[in-house]
This record gives structure tokens, C-alpha cells and sequence, in this order.
């Protein structure tokens, strides 16, 4: 029998599929849409083709009160701390950059959840944030990681607002940036927003769909803090955090 | 963590509220019909006592502002106040309200009135924000009525002689103009009635209050929220007096009968900050089906003023309006806080940032993590706003609210 976690963000769910020694045997992503349990069943259903799946399913993330199917729901906070100290077995800080949420999570050297703070009401530093210019300036995310590959130096990017970011942008454009300085420039915007959070302390964990779709955020990351690492598939985490919860 | 859903045992005392304050709008009606009293219309700790002394009926725009986000009608009307000049970014109380008053609309129409009563004259204090003065103004200048002010220094650290003194003689000054309007002269001993009854008011609410200290609490701060209505707009008169000896004494006897706000505590947390008036209902729920008792809030204990002396009515008003929490430092309030965590056992505190409301919001300063350094108590902070519901994202927030319950938890 396999269990299965699934994590129902905003843009995304994730799912794992994990064997009776806790080992990820499966990952599978689709995306979330309006209605969570055709996103949950989509991941059910790939699962299920190899294996026996064991009900409940363990869920966290914006649907998790959501499925028709028996379901334990989690808090994806608690649920993501589990899974990195379960990776790392020490304390450290996690910033996780989903879809909608920034999160700063202090995690101690027992695994707990010593504080954790959220972004503000806004997109600002969030996937959205990307996903809103790529779409805007017609760039994929494969695109923006070779862009900003090339850029010679940073663009800064000023606004809070992902909508005014845009017109910021064409302006800067206009002006004669070029655009691996400016996708430079959002990649250290991101960063910038999420570290407002709080101040980084300790060993720095970075997790989400924007470090895995964007992993030059991660390298960046990584020259601001030394003691820095993102696990592979890193925004699966959530989600195998809650079947290890149970 | 799926919470279930508990029902918070509701109080009895509500048929005597609603009562009270049905009457209180009864009172202000007849007035407005019949002006067989002048109205003065009055910030919410502004010098009330001094006003209901003199004869009038007291309206606070404040409680209609909490009135509009209750019913959920303040999304409604704040786009019209923005359209006329007011930036959403200001007082939402303030922008609800005169959106409503733009569009010739109020839930006080349900009960007979045709429109907010008619102010003869308006009376404010800065002791809260300065905003309340503007507001105020926009209502002077439309219906071309006297407007006073008594000015407080924010952000008060140690309350000295030339403070009170000060603040003493802005409200002495009042007298001659409120006498003006006033159907009846100033009269000392009626002052000092009016003070003594507040501060009796004053007492009765902060034994209700207090009642949360006992474990299990017979009540909680969604319901303390709305029970505070009369120390708000009828301090100072018999009828607040009368009904927090009703509700004390309810609040009492389940004291000893053991009966508990919600079903099962476990959780004790201090809410900081506005109520989201939007919300009060689910958030109540929200908690109760956590097992979590929000026991106690700056927001209700604001209006504890038991410094109010009928000796020395002048004096006394000026050091129980100067000593609101809202107006002191963030030294003075950390020193207010850590008190009442103690003096109420809690586990973990929410600091409500409330967009438009900065003076009542107490993390924007660090007191947040000063506090913490001291007593460990964790915290979180959620954003919103008291009126402004466009300004909260539930969903965020029921995540971080639950993650918070069950590191609270952990920590038990």
C-alpha cells in the first residue's frame, strides 16, 4: 500500500507517492485550476495506474479541506518544516516561494516550527510576480533563466506592484536596458521581497515552484548566503511533509 | 488540521444589550424629531462625559463606522468616499462612513431614523489619531456647525503635570463653547456625576473583562467586541451602569457553574489590534472550533478609563484620556502588554495590522519582536483591516491562524 500527499496550492498541485519506508516513489504535478478535486484526482489517477493507494489521501495547501475522496488535511507550514528536517536533520530557515505565498519558517533543532511569517497581501515576491511579467513581456521561465544568464548587471526593479513592475520595465526598456539585465534585476526582486520577512538566521533553505522553475533565484540566493541550499524537486516537499506528518 | 465546527455559548445578557442600545437610538431619534435636546456628535474617547453632563444626546460616528463593517456594508460605500477626494489608504471607519452619508444611506434607517442625526455641534479628541479631526470636519463644514478639538500629544511615554494640566484646560476651554449650543449651563456637580457614573461604567467593564483571567473563560473577544457598545457611546450615563451589572453578573455565575465561552479550551491568545468587523462571527467560530479562547484584547480594554475621579472631574479626564493606551509610547504599551499576559495566561498573541488604521496596529514598530525578546510568547500577525474587507485574504490568513494553533499546540 502507498500513500499519497498532495499539496493544492494556488497555481499548482503537487503530489508524491511514498512507500512503507517513507521513500518518494513518485512526484507528479498538474495544475490546479478552479476545482481542487479534479486536480487531486488527476494525481490519484496517475498513482494509481502502478499501485495500491491507501485512503486517506494527506493534503495541505488551499484546497486541503476541499476533496470528496477521505482526506487528512495538513498545514502546509508545519507540513514543509517536516519534510526539509527530515532532509537536513538541523535547524535552519526555510523561504519558500510558491504561487500566491512568500514564506519565512524557522525551524528548530527538534523540528518544530519556531516562527514563520507570511508575505503581506500582495503578489510582490511571489510566483505570480514572474509568472505575470513572463506573461506580459512573452518570455518562458526556460527563457528567463537564460536571460538572466547573460546579463552584465543588474537592472533595478523599484515597484511593489507587479502591474506597475510591467510599465516600469517597458520604461526601463525604452531607456535602453537590455533584458538579461532585466530579468537579472526581477530574480533579485523576488529575493529582495523575501527576505523582508525576517532577518536570515542560521542554515538557509530555499523551496517552492520559483526556485525549481527558476534556479538561477537559488544560485542568487546562494551568493547573498553562503550557508544556503534547495533540495531537488523542492516544491514536492509540502506535500511528502504531510504524509510523513501522519 | 480540519477544525470542527463548535458553537460559542452565547450570552443571555445580549437580549439586554440589544435593549440598551436600542434605546440609546430611541433617545437620539426623539432628539433629532423633536430637538428637545441638542446633539453633539463625539469621537469615541473624547470627552463624553462632559457633553452627556450638558444635556445633550451623544452620537459617535465611530460606532457607525464599526455599525457599516458589522453588516458588511462598508465594502459598499468606501469606492464613494475614495470618488470624493478620501484615499482608501485613511481611516476606513472614516471612509465607510461618509460614503454612507454620501449615498444618503445608514443601518440606523432600520430603525426609523431618516438619515445619521443632525450634529449642533461636533467634539473631538486626538488622543486616538488625528484623523478623527478631519473626518469630523468634512461633517462641520456640510452641515455648518461649530467643531471643537481638544489636541493630544501622541505618543506619551510618562504622563507629566504639564501633559494633564494641559489636556485639563483644553477641556475647560470647551465649556464656554459648548454652552453656546447647550440648552443648559455647565454645571460642576453635574459634571461630577456624569464622571462618577463613567468611572463606575469603567469599573463594571473592566470586572468584565477580567472575568476572561479565569480558565476556562466565560467569554471571549468576538463577543466582548460587541458587549462593548455601551461603555463606548453611553459612558458616562446610568444605562452603561445598569448593563454591565447584568452581564458581570451573567459572566460571574458561569464562573461558577463552570460554564465556558467556547466548548474546550485549550488555547489562550491576546488579539491586538482592530476587530475585522466583517468577521467577528467566523473568526469566533474559526477559534472555538481550535479549541482556542481569544481571552483579551488592547481594543476592548481600551475603554477601561478607572482613573476618572468626581473629586477632581477636569484633572481625572485629562490623565483617563491621556493614559489610553493608543496614545502612549511603545515603551508604556510593551509595559501594558506584558502585564495582561500575564494576568491572563497566554499562550500566543495576533497582531491584526489593520491597512488603514496604523495608530491601532502595534507591529508596524518592532514592538512585536521586543515584546517576544522579553516573555517568549509567540505571535503572529495577520493583514486586514477593520472596515475594509477588500484588505484581507482569508484564505492566507485561515493558513497562518492554523499553523499558529498547531505550533501553539506543540509548545503545550
Amino acid at each position: 500500500m502507498y500513500r499519497i500527499g498532495i499539496d493544492l496550492g494556488s497555481s499548482f498541485t503537487k503530489g508524491v507517492l511514498v512507500d512503507e519506508n517513507n521513500k518518494i516513489i513518485d512526484y507528479h504535478l498538474t495544475r490546479t485550476g478552479f476545482d481542487f478535486n479534479k486536480a487531486a484526482q488527476k494525481i490519484i489517477d496517475k498513482f494509481s495506474v502502478d499501485h495500491e493507494i491507501q485512503y486517506p489521501v494527506f493534503t495541505c495547501g488551499y484546497g486541503r479541506e476541499e476533496l470528496k475522496i477521505p482526506f487528512v488535511s495538513n498545514s502546509e507550514i508545519i507540513a514543509l518544516a517536516k519534510a526539509v528536517f527530515n532532509h537536513y536533520n538541523k535547524k535552519c530557515s526555510i523561504i519558500d516561494i510558491g504561487g500566491q505565498d512568500t514564506k519565512y519558517v524557522t525551524v528548530g533543532e527538534t523540528g518544530q516550527v519556531d516562527k514563520f511569517k507570511m508575505n503581506r497581501k500582495c503578489a510582490a515576491g511571489t510566483g505570480s510576480f514572474i509568472e505575470e511579467i513572463a506573461f506580459r513581456l512573452d518570455i518562458s521561465a526556460e527563457e528567463f533563466t537564460s536571460f538572466a544568464k547573460q546579463a552584465t548587471e543588474e537592472t533595478k526593479i523599484n515597484s511593489y506592484c507587479t502591474v506597475f513592475a510591467v510599465s516600469e520595465i517597458v520604461g526601463m526598456i525604452k531607456k535602453g536596458s537590455t533584458m538579461p539585465n532585466i530579468i537579472l534585476g526581477i530574480y533579485n526582486s523576488v529575493i529582495d521581497r523575501s527576505v523582508e520577512l525576517s532577518p536570515v538566521e542560521d542554515f538557509l533553505v530555499i523551496t517552492g515552484g520559483i526556485p525549481d522553475n527558476h534556479p538561477l533565484i537559488v544560485d542568487l540566493f546562494k551568493k547573498r548566503f553562503p550557508k544556503c541550499d534547495s533540495p531537488a524537486k523542492s516544491q514536492f516537499l509540502a506535500a511528502y511533509g504531510c504524509v510523513l506528518l501522519n | 488540521m480540519s477544525s470542527e465546527i463548535k458553537e460559542v455559548a452565547k450570552l443571555q445578557s445580549v437580549n439586554a444589550l440589544r435593549k440598551t442600545m436600542d434605546d440609546y437610538f430611541s433617545r437620539l431619534r426623539i432628539a433629532t424629531e423633536t430637538g428637545n435636546k441638542k446633539i453633539a456628535w463625539c469621537t469615541s474617547v473624547g470627552p463624553a462625559e462632559l457633553l452627556y453632563s450638558m444635556g445633550f444626546e451623544v452620537y459617535f460616528p465611530e460606532n457607525h463606522g464599526a455599525m457599516l463593517g458589522a453588516s458588511k456594508l462598508a465594502d459598499k460605500y468606501i469606492p464613494t468616499a475614495v470618488a470624493h477626494g478620501y484615499s482608501p489608504d485613511i481611516c476606513s471607519y472614516l471612509t465607510a462612513d461618509i460614503g454612507a452619508f454620501l449615498q444618503n444611506e445608514t443601518p440606523l434607517q432600520k430603525s426609523g431614523f431618516k438619515s445619521v442625526p443632525k450634529p449642533d455641534i461636533l467634539v473631538y479628541n486626538t488622543n486616538q489619531c488625528h484623523e478623527v479631526g478631519d473626518w469630523f470636519m468634512y461633517y462641520a463644514k456640510h452641515f455648518k456647525v461649530p467643531i471643537l478639538g481638544v489636541n493630544t500629544p501622541l505618543w506619551i511615554n510618562e504622563l507629566t503635570p504639564s501633559i494633564i494640566n494641559g489636556i485639563a484646560n483644553q477641556f475647560k476651554d470647551l465649556v464656554p463653547e459648548l454652552e453656546k449650543v447647550a440648552t443648559q449651563k455647565f454645571d460642576l456637580e453635574k459634571f461630577r456625576e456624569t464622571v462618577r457614573l463613567s468611572h463606575e461604567g469603567c469599573v463594571l467593564w473592566r470586572k468584565v473583562l477580567e472575568t476572561a483571567k479565569h480558565k476556562p473563560s466565560p467569554i471571549n473577544f468576538f463577543d466582548s467586541a460587541i458587549h462593548m457598545g455601551p461603555i463606548v457611546i453611553m459612558r458616562g450615563t446610568q444605562y452603561a451602569v445598569d448593563y454591565y451589572k447584568i452581564l458581570l453578573a451573567e459572566l460571574e455565575n458561569r464562573i461558577k457553574n463552570n460554564i465556558s465561552s467556547i466548548p474546550s479550551e485549550k488555547l489562550r491568545l491576546y488579539w491586538d489590534g482592530m476587530p475585522l468587523w466583517y468577521k467577528l462571527s467566523s473568526m469566533s467560530k474559526l477559534f472555538a472550533g481550535m479549541d482556542t479562547c481569544v481571552v483579551a484584547s488592547t481594543y476592548c480594554n481600551s475603554w477601561v478609563f478607572d482613573d476618572l475621579d468626581p473629586k477632581d472631574p477636569f484633572e481625572s479626564s485629562a490623565i483617563a484620556y491621556c493614559k489610553l493606551f493608543i496614545v502612549r509610547s511603545d515603551d508604556a504599551k510593551q509595559n501594558v502588554l506584558e502585564k495582561l499576559m500575564i494576568d491572563f495566561s497566554i499562550d500566543g498573541i495576533i497582531y491584526h495590522d489593520a491597512k488603514t488604521c496604523g495608530r491601532n496596529s502595534n507591529n508596524r514598530f518592532g514592538l512585536q519582536n521586543r515584546l517576544n525578546d522579553k516573555n517568549k510568547i509567540p505571535f503572529l500577525e495577520i493583514n486586514g483591516d477593520l472596515c475594509d474587507s477588500r484588505c484581507y485574504s482569508e484564505e492566507q490568513s485561515l493558513i497562518a491562524i492554523e499553523t499558529f494553533i498547531k505550533q501553539l499546540s506543540s509548545r503545550k
